[in-house]
């Protein structure tokens, strides 16, 4: 294999079990994400974009429609032949199957996929964040800090801070000190979860974590805090812009409305960095004559004929005529029956809401119409008509 | 493997109607329906009936837009190891079977018993394996596919006849296989096909603008669009369409990457398309990457690529003569800024 100076590690093994039956039979990283995007093509559009094309994906909870969605990588120009995107489940050897039993152990037993192509730094990543980045330019960061271990960090609300990794820096980002969640924070600088390592490092820290039988085998955890108490040199890599973790459902929601918001800086209009997905192949999306369409993100393939506010539709949705949704995701296929309404609600893939369907919200939280909830709304919709 | 056919495209047919729109680009490449050009039809109809090899015959000078959109044919399945996508530009202007008898190499390699030739603009959604299983079981030379009792300009035959067409050109006069299928004299089975759904050959203008804005009625467009037979296009990474505050869209065809604050009726809007505030476009076509400015009014009024319209302008055409606008021309309200 050729040489490459920087390969990427993508941890795509994610579980997102607070986001209920989205991750039911998905990986957190293949959620739909904008109207027509899975989270995981930010992280591999942004490898793209910045011209770092070996990029290894580490999957491992249902991994299925996330492998067929990766494919040989070609939505994100990474069908390369040399490099490119590799798939990396978990494998057994000999007799014993290995799960990845933390994000360390993961990148530990791919240390064959980095070595064959002999490159000075490795970059991990995340496959749960949305956000847009220039990995390139943090490399130089890298490069030029001499820095043995480079943490991408983001400056979060002091109240969500220990919801993070969070980081201590001297004036000049050194990082001195490093709390995987603190009750007491000391800093909001928070990780990203985006390392860059000098390659001979990691290695070396990796076989010593793999062989400490106390370790959980976690970056965070493990690896950070042996490097800075070994006095390694950890740079922090200051970021700004849009980041967002959405680890629940009113976060994925919200991230979903940050979209609307034209104040934001996720601005996925932006040619020059653009965000690759698997294109469903679907015509353009038809506006019927008595549809209104209000300040909303709509996908190809929709056919709205009911009336949409603040809401974001993915690929070959079907609003009927008479219904109104608003402040809704609704996912790719879904179909909205006449006279419905739904509010402040994510609508599950593929899901049939019968006509006159009345699902109000003025909760703060956001409701997931699945199957399921729609079964129970009917019933007590029945014994209410009853009673 | 037995039922295989060969896929042949003129792209040299009739672009002297379709005026503007095919100033700087074959007709094979006009934009259409928001988010394909007009080749992608009748390739994605070849691919969905089981043609796996793809030859386009285009006129002497292979037009940019055309090959950029084509590429590898890697967006129709076509970049295949055996067969897939061939190019075979003009080289004498001699007619199609002299053009076709330029590339004879590529019918000798081929192992298809059938082939298809068809034009480059018919906009349809078929499947062409119901012709060839008339083809075979009528024992027909030559079959032509017919629309509402007119051709539709797309044959059936079987290879070998083909070579013979072409080699017997000079004694017969035949230019093109529609002279041989059109000749009664001939001494071919000469069959006809019906086609009884959606088609459209866009030959000029007026064809282009009926056929697009008849697609705003959901009956014709779902002739022409169903998830079994997709029509494939090359494949652009635009973010859905935004609808702005302000925005009022009735009855339209838009395509992804759009920013709309202005109001839309009754029209079509291609991709990355910017529409500005109190702006109102009725019973037009916008192509893709046009911006329109605050104010303005467009009716029946077909914008091709790249335009930009300034504030405040007003553009009219007629149902019948619908104003067509060159790409990447740039239309400023003149009395404004006198």
């Amino acid at each position: 294999m050729a040489k490459q100076k920087c390969v990427a590690m993508l941890l795509a093994g994610g579980k997102g079990s607070r986001l209920k039956e989205l991750t039911e039979s998905l990986a957190k990283p293949a959620v739909p994400y904008g109207g027509k995007y899975r989270i995981i093509d930010f992280p591999l559009s942004n490898c793209a974009n910045s011209g770092i094309h070996t990029v290894g994906v580490l999957t491992q909870y249902q991994p299925l429609v996330l492998n067929s969605y990766i494919g040989i990588g070609s939505a994100w120009d990474l069908d390369r032949r040399n490099g490119g995107v590799t798939v990396l489940p978990p494998y057994s050897e000999s007799s014993e199957v290995k799960w990845y039993s933390g994000t360390a152990s993961a990148i530990y037993q791919n240390l064959n996929y980095i070595k064959q192509y002999d490159p000075e730094y490795v970059l991990i990543l995340s496959g749960d964040h949305i956000y847009k980045m220039n990995y390139d330019i943090m490399l130089d960061y890298h490069i030029e800090k001499q820095a043995d271990v480079t943490i991408s960090v983001i400056e979060v609300p002091w109240v969500e801070a220990s919801r993070f990794g969070i980081m201590k820096t001297d004036e000049s980002f050194n990082v001195t000190r490093f709390d995987e969640k603190p009750e007491k924070p000391e800093s909001n600088l928070a990780s990203m979860g985006i390392y860059i390592f000098k390659w001979s490092v990691l290695r070396e820290y990796l076989e010593m974590d793999e062989n400490n039988p106390d370790s959980s085998n976690d970056f965070g955890k493990d690896v950070i805090p042996a490097m800075l108490s070994d006095e390694l040199k950890l740079v922090a890599y200051p970021f700004q812009g849009y980041w967002k973790d959405v680890g629940t459902v009113k976060s994925l929601w919200e991230a979903n409305m940050d979209l609307l918001d034209d104040e934001q800086d996720l601005n996925l209009f932006e040619h020059s960095w653009r965000i690759y997905s698997v294109n469903p192949n679907q015509p353009p999306q038809i506006i019927g004559n008595d549809a209104v369409i209000k300040h909303s993100l709509v996908n190809e393939g929709c056919v709205i004929d009911g009336e949409i506010q603040n809401s974001v539709m993915f690929q070959g949705v079907e609003v009927e005529k008479e219904a109104v949704v608003k402040e809704c995701v609704v996912m790719p296929n879904a179909r909205i029956g006449r006279g419905s309404f739904i509010e402040r609600s994510i609508v599950m893939s593929d899901l049939e809401v019968p006509e006159n369907t009345i699902i109000r919200n003025e909760s703060d939280d956001i409701l997931l119409i699945t199957e399921a909830f729609l079964a129970e709304h009917t019933q007590e919709r029945t014994k209410l008509e009853e009673a | 493997m037995k039922k295989s056919m060969l896929g042949i495209i003129d792209v040299t047919m009739y672009p002297e109607e379709l005026g503007q729109l095919s100033a700087h680009r074959s007709p094979a490449a006009i934009p259409f329906a928001g988010r394909y050009r007009l080749i992608d039809f009748i390739i994605s109809n070849m691919v969905n009936s089981g043609i796996q090899s793809v030859a386009i015959f285009p006129s002497s000078s292979p037009s940019r837009s055309l090959m950029d959109h084509l590429g590898s044919g890697k967006d129709w399945d076509l970049n295949r190891k055996r067969d897939g996508l061939f190019f075979f530009p003009a080289l004498s202007k001699d007619g199609q079977l002299s053009r076709l008898d330029e590339h004879r190499d590529y019918f000798e390699r081929s192992q298809q018993k059938y082939v298809l030739v068809s034009n480059c603009t018919t906009v349809a959604n078929m499947d062409f394996t119901p012709a060839l299983d008339r083809f075979i079981n009528q024992e027909c030379d030559l079959l032509e596919i017919t629309h509402k009792g007119k051709s539709a300009e797309m044959y059936i035959t079987s290879l070998p006849l083909l070579m013979e067409i072409i080699d017997n050109r000079h004694k017969t006069g035949y230019k093109t296989i529609k002279d041989a299928s059109e000749d009664e004299k001939s001494p071919y089975t000469r069959c006809k096909y019906e086609y009884d759904g959606l088609l459209k050959c866009i030959k000029t203008i007026n064809d282009y603008y009926q056929t697009s804005m008849n697609l705003l009625e959901k009956e014709k467009w779902s002739q022409l669009f169903n998830e079994f037979q997709p029509i494939f296009t090359k494949v652009k990474d635009e973010p859905p369409t935004k609808y702005i505050d302000g925005s009022h869209v009735t009855n339209s065809m838009i395509a992804n990457g759009c920013n709309i604050e202005g109001e839309v009726n009754h029209s079509i809007i291609f991709r990355a398309v910017y529409i500005g505030k109190e702006s109102t476009i009725q019973n037009s076509i916008v192509m893709q990457k046009s911006k329109i400015g605050h104010n303005c009014v467009l009716e029946h009024v077909i914008l091709d690529k790249d335009v930009v319209i300034g504030d405040g302008v007003v553009l009219r055409g007629t149902a019948e003569e619908p104003l067509v606008v060159k790409k990447g021309s740039v239309v400023e309200n003149v009395v404004a800024s006198s």
